[in-house]
């Protein structure tokens, strides 16, 4: 089973591979809140549903935490964004349900065996926890 | 063929408006999501993880009316989200119906028996309800992620029926199908006395979590091929025939991702159902200023190069269909003989 990898509480630091596009890339993609940190110093925190890198001015849009927007940022006032909210995407995979029926199916079956509870062994799928 | 005429013709009449007119790009069906929220939360879909001020949002009715008359397709597949939940709905509907538009209101049903009950929605030429089914009992409770569910869809299909609605299903299909269950599950649905079944592949798309389970091109071939080679006379499909043969692998087409445009709360997503690379404010916008030749297998877009799914194929199934004396002549041999 692959690992799932969230970005969330990540607060990226830009220098190196890590750009202001790259990090804005990674929040458009990002299914929760960011908090999108202006360069006069304010903040938003919300979600970002749109951005088009390919505008004369490049922008995002955002909806905010309160559901108020969409409000319009252009890249040239965002100084970075950080992965503050809940990623809603995070450990819902199919795989998991899967493993998790699995281990139902292998729980059920060892109770018929008459092993029930006192079975110390679990190399089934669900032993990944 | 599963399609009642007066839909077909107005799908008819509707494309060749279009070709006499010269128009390229034309959308075949809305896509229409008023909500994200759903009853349930399959792992294949994308589509209902948002923070909460997202999915508690509900799209104001008449942007929704708005983007349906600004759009123009004949047909109109409600999403979400699940509609039934939609506030508005049965104002949409009765909006849609009145402007002669063909209305798909997908659902996975849990709540079509008590809605139905309740006296809501009245039968009509122009109302489908396209229930998810997945599979068999065990199997479409595995994709929903949520045991029961199969048999909650099945009373609702009944009860609709029961009343003179007009039902279809629409089955996703992942890697781990067998063809002789989903030929067994084709028996099944029919035997509810549905309209007709709309079947398609499932894709990888970026944001949803299932990756591992989609199908890759040839695998979604000799899948299809397993499934259809052989069709019942019984099984009517909801869909263009030629679709289901280019699903076995008998043609090799080339994507239309502007044939069933999406659009939502953030707007008409950009370029298709599937990639969500961003949003456009008008329809206009979207089918002017989108870079459609970085879209389809023949671009070299890896997102594209395994996808044959129905919100891009379709559209160009129909549009052969009517572009050539092949098409025509296909369409027409398929429909009468019933054999893909």
């Amino acid at each position: 089973m692959t690992e799932e990898k969230s970005l969330q509480g990540w607060t990226p630091e830009l220098g190196g591979e890590v750009t202001l596009e790259r990090i804005i890339d990674l929040a458009f993609d990002y299914r929760g809140n960011t908090t999108i940190v202006k360069t006069d110093g304010s903040e938003i925190v919300g979600y970002i549903f749109n951005r088009n890198r390919e505008a004369p001015e490049p922008f995002i849009q955002v909806i905010d935490e309160e559901g108020n927007g969409p409000y319009t940022l252009v890249y040239a006032d965002i100084a970075t964004i950080k992965f503050t909210g809940r990623d809603t995407a995070a450990g819902k995979s199919w795989q998991a349900w899967v493993d998790r029926k699995q281990r139902e199916k292998d729980g059920l079956a060892r109770e018929a065996a008459g092993h029930g509870a006192d079975s110390t062994s679990d190399t089934g799928p669900g032993s990944v926890d | 063929m599963g399609v009642p005429v007066s839909q077909a013709w107005a799908v008819t009449s509707y494309v060749l408006k279009q070709k006499l007119a010269r128009r390229q790009k034309y959308p075949l069906v809305l896509m229409l999501e008023p909500l994200f929220r759903c009853n349930l939360a399959c792992s294949g879909c994308g589509k209902i993880q948002y923070p909460s001020q997202i999915i508690k949002k509900n799209m104001p009715l008449e942007k929704a009316l708005e983007a349906v008359d600004e759009c123009g397709a004949p047909m109109v597949s409600i999403a979400g989200g699940e509609p039934l939940m939609y506030p508005h709905i049965h104002e949409l509907v009765e909006g849609l119906e009145k402007r002669g538009k063909y209305i798909y209101l997908c659902t996975n049903a849990i709540l079509l028996k008590d809605t139905l009950q309740k006296g809501a929605f009245t039968p009509s030429k122009y109302l489908s309800f396209s229930v998810h089914m997945d599979g068999l009992r065990e199997a479409h409770d595995e994709s929903v992620c949520r045991d029961g569910v199969y048999d909650q869809a099945v009373e609702g299909i009944k009860e609709a029926v029961a009343r003179g609605f007009r039902v279809t299903t629409n089955t996703t299909l992942f890697d781990n199908a067998a063809p002789l269950q989903v030929r067994e599950f084709f028996d099944e649905m029919m035997d509810l006395d549905i309209e007709g079944m709309m079947i398609s592949p499932g894709y990888s798309y970026a944001k949803a979590p299932n990756k591992e389970h989609f199908l890759r091109k040839e695998r979604t071939n000799n899948l299809f091929s397993d499934i259809l080679s052989n069709k019942k006379k019984e099984w009517k499909f909801n869909q263009s025939p030629l679709f289901l043969q280019f699903l076995m692998g008998k043609h090799d087409y080339e994507c239309t991702p502007w044939g069933n445009p999406l659009y939502n709360m953030f707007g008409w997503q950009r370029p298709c159902y599937l990639l969500q690379e961003g949003y456009a404010e008008t329809f206009k916008e979207l089918i002017e200023e989108t870079a459609w030749e970085n879209y389809g297998r023949s671009s070299g877009n890896e997102k594209c190069a395994d996808c044959l799914v129905h919100c891009g194929y379709e559209a160009t199934a129909v549009n052969e269909t009517f572009g050539s004396v092949r098409g025509i002549w296909n369409t027409a041999l398929t429909t009468v003989t019933g054999k893909l």
